[in-house]
């Protein structure tokens, strides 16, 4: 009785361990992949968060040129978007990063 | 990249090689057919008072003069055709991504890569006709001392280097990024997701699956795609504005550094 019960718990124990081995043989993966998930989410928060910062610095001086000349507004305003579209592409970079990391998985 | 691509409703069967075309071909081919037509049909009857596709297609072509008006001046009329094609051509690509079923030209890294590369090449080109070539390489040192003239052209080189790289990588970086977050949405939607959920019959998935499916259709239709419309607009504007800005500091040359 004791034995079969050891037995089956031995069986419920390792049957996951068996998926997941069989798992590791189908991804053929190392113990990096799951690193690649963390380190591409915590990068693109980082990446993401601190590149708001800096586009809502660039929006508050350009509204604030903006309010004190308002005739120059149009200029102000492209001259923003272009700065907000160079701040915006180093979060981009991350993105692309976090997307091969991801997806292309060169390292696994 | 297989798990968040779909393949679209219409492909071509390859010719010379097993398998299909790769699809940015096929839909840039799409892109440029569109384009064709609607140039056609806007010029097929040129009048003085214009109507219709004519009417509409000036407005638009209006507007991209204004803008090199504006950037670089007058003596940047003749460069309106590259502008223009390269803003009319990735507009059209990021808005044809947004139709359900079809690929856009512009998710895929040779697309922009490509477009890039034509920027990169035509500026340098059209700044060394205007100087001459040895003009152009010495403003490239800047307005500064003597010794540190090696230095900054090193710097300068990097820079330019980079111009192609960054325009390549943010255009799709942000195609590809707006496409993923759809992709995620529907993937919540779909049916291993809450619509799943909700026609799997039992009561509480009729409730909530169906609640959350529709407040997620809600969000999707009334916030991503409104959104998407929005960066595609001001991705396809960025590219060009950026354009014309290389373009008028290789036609400049180092007088403008003066003033």
């Amino acid at each position: 009785m004791r034995r079969s019960l050891i037995r089956a718990g031995m069986a419920v124990l390792g049957v996951p361990a068996l998926a997941f081995a069989a798992e590791g043989a189908a991804n053929s993966g190392g113990w990096i992949g799951p690193f690649t998930v963390i380190a591409a989410g915590l990068g693109m928060a980082i990446a993401s968060g601190l590149c708001g910062l800096g586009q809502g610095r660039a929006v508050a001086a350009a509204v604030e040129a903006m309010g004190r000349q308002p005739g120059a507004a149009a200029r102000i305003q492209t001259a923003m978007i272009i700065g907000l579209a160079l701040i915006e592409s180093l979060a981009i970079y991350m993105l692309v990063i976090g997307i091969i990391l991801l997806f292309v998985q060169p390292i696994k | 990249m297989e798990i968040i691509e779909h393949p679209p409703i219409f492909r071509l069967p390859g010719v010379f090689w097993p398998g299909y075309v790769p699809d940015h071909v096929t839909y840039t081919w799409l892109v440029m057919i569109i384009l064709t037509v609607l140039a056609f049909v806007a010029s097929r009857r040129v009048e003085l008072v214009p109507r219709g596709a004519q009417n509409a297609l000036e407005v638009v072509l209006e507007q991209f003069q204004q803008l090199i008006d504006d950037v670089i001046g007058h003596e940047g009329r003749p460069y309106l055709p590259l502008i223009a094609t390269l803003g009319l051509f990735i507009l059209t690509g990021n808005l044809l991504a947004l139709v359900p079923g079809l690929a856009g030209p512009t998710t895929n890294l040779n697309t922009t890569a490509a477009c890039a590369l034509v920027v990169f090449c035509a500026y340098h080109y059209i700044g060394i006709r205007k100087h001459g070539p040895i003009t152009y390489l010495k403003h490239f040192m800047g307005p500064v001392p003597w010794w540190l003239k090696g230095p900054m052209f090193v710097i300068e080189m990097i820079s330019h280097l980079a111009r192609p790289l960054s325009l390549t990588l943010r255009l799709f970086g942000n195609m590809l990024g707006g496409h993923i977050l759809l992709a995620m949405m529907f993937f919540l939607m779909g049916l291993d997701g809450l619509i799943g959920w909700a026609l799997s019959g039992s009561a509480a998935g009729v409730v909530l699956g169906g609640l959350g499916g529709g407040l997620m259709v809600a969000f999707t239709v009334g916030f991503i795609y409104p959104l998407k419309i929005l960066v595609s607009f001001l991705q396809a504007f960025i590219f060009v504005m950026l354009t014309m800005l290389y373009i008028s500091g290789a036609v400049e040359g180092h007088e403008a550094e003066h003033h």
